[in-house]
């Protein structure tokens, strides 16, 4: 069963996103949210092992945590609204958050 | 589709407005919620005392203005909500407490309501951290 994973915290002062990674199924999607948008800041390891997943795993960002902190989604992954997150909570059968 | 969204972060975490924005999504796409539910440090936001800075967004305020707009099933953790000081006139009363600061459209209960939710809704969606 796909499952979209929810990340909100800063993946520089925890492990969580790379626990997610670890545990992602081939067709999972990852949905940054919150101090988790700072996982795309350009030429951090965070964000190339994020460009490292298998493309059937989808990339999503909060486009309003996105402007928040002055960062703009890279190809890999797509800016999101809140009607959209709603919307990606039906597409995939559960939804994980790393609280 | 049904949702039950559980919130686990005080009003004064972003997690909180996060939640709260994606609650009234939830509703403006024509889905429904069959409950909220406030654990940890989320029973704050149904605290009638929390008093916002002017300048800021008055979240506990949003929660209850939206809760009651929607007519919606807004639970606080009961266990949770007493041992942070959130205490209806009820608990109030049987703790020989001074005031109670939770009423309507807020009720207290136990755990096993999120469990309920969980099993009724579609998605459960948890929200807390940053």
């Amino acid at each position: 069963m796909a499952t979209l994973h929810l990340l909100s915290h800063s993946p520089f002062s925890d492990s969580r996103l790379a626990s997610c990674l670890r545990l992602l199924g081939p067709d999972d999607g990852v949905l940054l949210s919150g101090d988790a948008v700072y996982a795309l800041q350009p030429g951090t390891a965070q964000l190339q092992a994020l460009e490292l997943m298998p493309a059937s795993i989808a990339l999503y960002a909060l486009d309003e945590d996105l402007q928040a902190r002055a960062l703009s989604a890279p190809a890999r992954a797509q800016a999101i609204d809140y009607p959209t997150f709603v919307e990606l909570c039906g597409h995939y059968a559960k939804v994980n958050s790393w609280l | 589709m049904k949702f039950a969204i559980a919130l686990f972060a005080p009003s004064h975490a972003p997690s909180s407005r996060r939640a709260l924005r994606f609650a009234q999504a939830t509703v403006d796409g024509g889905h429904e919620i069959v409950r909220l539910f406030f654990y940890q440090d989320g029973v704050h936001s149904a605290s009638s005392n929390v008093v916002s800075p002017q300048d800021e967004l008055d979240l506990a305020g949003e929660w209850r203005n939206f809760v009651q707009q929607h007519n919606l099933d807004a639970v606080v953790c009961i266990a949770a909500a007493l041992r942070r000081g959130v205490l209806n006139a009820e608990e109030a009363q049987r703790y020989g407490r001074p005031a109670a600061n939770l009423d309507a459209p807020w009720e207290l209960s136990g755990l096993g309501q999120l469990h309920e939710a969980a099993q009724m809704a579609d998605r459960l969606v948890c929200f807390g951290g940053q």
